[in-house]
């Protein structure tokens, strides 16, 4: 594998230039590829669907997005077991394509991250995703520790796991859970849910293990000047959810 | 109870992006139309009306365009998209289709444009005006 990282954006993306930079400060080879040079994602060996809402959310967040041509090459790419990681809209976008959890036919969705609850509005809250698998579950977290706490931002007003319960059990028995909202010391109770997601889910993995569909934004807590009291490194030092970039970026250059 | 269908009356972009899209995914549709609709208890449909139309946080004479429906049903052609996860029926929305005579589509083209498109079954319910009244017949489970 070449390892060229292909980041997607669509129209109403918004989160693309602080996914390449922290791709490129982890060591990726990346580029952004817009909606207009579809058949350009034959040139990549993965794919990352950043924050935003692609087609304005228009019928269901993620839900135009994933009929679209690049949708084409990107499942085509996942079926070959290229490494495709879906961030906030780019996760909505990757159940709407049925990518993840994988449990049904592709473009047919068995889950869905939906409407927050109880309360029906937008979130935005730092929050921390722990690993609820081993880390070579997914190919995307394998040189993360076990039991693995990501630091993130939850910002979304649709980011609930939602399934009927033949489908949350399958998600289950799946093994397809891979990250869960944690507080910082790693605990895990229910007031560090910030959208009433189904089963805690932070974070969806297909049963190849090479697609990653995660809610929150580790690309928001990545350098030392999101947080001044880091030191390591200076202040443009990649830290914190770069780990989950650096993880990834390792995978594809394997 | 009453159903009130508020729809755009200047060009609807969503509408537009779901046409596009249903055809590129084989649907023979040639028009849609989008509404949001409302549920009321209310006996006097002219009182509704006026009522709705006075509330502006949904509606504004200048974009849209309000109809009282004759029965709290979908039309010929079209689906309501209710979510799964609601306690009481407040709201749905609305898409209906036609064909290339201006006639409502098919149900089976119908069907397709919900399979393909318009409802995600994880989080969605489809209301059409044929499982309506199946469901309302005691035809079919909730």
């Amino acid at each position: 594998m070449s390892g060229r990282i292909a980041v997607l954006v669509f129209p109403g993306t918004n989160s693309e230039d602080e996914t390449l930079r922290l791709l490129r400060d982890c060591g990726g080879d990346a580029e952004l590829v817009h909606w207009t040079q579809a058949e350009r994602l034959r040139e990549y060996d993965a794919y990352v669907l950043s924050g935003g809402f692609a087609y304005e959310d228009r019928v269901r967040a993620g839900a135009i997005a994933a009929h679209d041509r690049m949708m084409d090459f990107v499942i085509e790419g996942a079926q070959r077991g290229n490494l495709v990681f879906g961030i906030c809209n780019g996760a909505q976008i990757l159940l709407e394509a049925a990518l993840v959890p994988g449990t049904g036919a592709i473009r047919k969705p068995t889950a869905a991250f939906a409407r927050n609850g109880p309360a029906p509005h937008f979130v935005c809250r730092h929050i921390y995703m722990k690993l609820a698998a081993k880390p070579s579950r997914c190919a995307i977290t394998a040189t993360l520790p076990d039991d693995a706490l990501v630091p993130a931002w939850a910002a979304h007003a649709e980011g609930r796991l939602a399934a009927t319960p033949e489908h949350l059990d399958e998600i289950l028995a799946g093994n397809h859970l891979l990250f869960v909202y944690a507080h910082a010391d790693g605990s895990i109770d229910e007031t560090a849910i910030p959208n009433g997601s189904a089963l805690g889910c932070a974070g969806l993995v297909n049963r190849e293990g090479n697609v990653l569909a995660i809610m929150p934004h580790p690309e928001r807590d990545a350098w030392n000047f999101n947080h001044l009291d880091r030191r390591d490194g200076g202040v443009l030092a990649p830290s914190g959810g770069a780990a989950l970039f650096r993880s990834f970026v390792s995978a594809v250059s394997s | 109870m009453r159903a009130v269908a508020i729809s755009l009356k200047i060009p609807d972009n969503t509408a537009y992006t779901a046409l596009v899209t249903l055809r590129r995914l084989c649907v023979d549709v040639h028009r849609l139309e989008r509404s949001d609709i409302y549920f009321f208890e209310s006996d006097d449909a002219a009182a509704l009306a006026k009522r709705v139309a006075a509330d502006e946080t949904i509606f504004n004479p200048n974009k849209h365009r309000l109809t009282v429906l004759d029965e709290p049903l979908p039309r010929a052609g079209e689906v309501w998209i209710e979510p799964l996860a609601a306690c009481r029926r407040e709201r749905a929305g609305a898409w209906r289709l036609f064909d290339e005579t201006g006639a409502p589509v098919s149900a089976a083209v119908l069907d397709a444009a919900i399979e393909r498109l318009l409802c995600n079954p994880a989080i969605d319910r489809a209301v059409t005006g044929e499982n309506a009244r199946d469901r309302d017949n005691g035809n079919v489970g909730e």
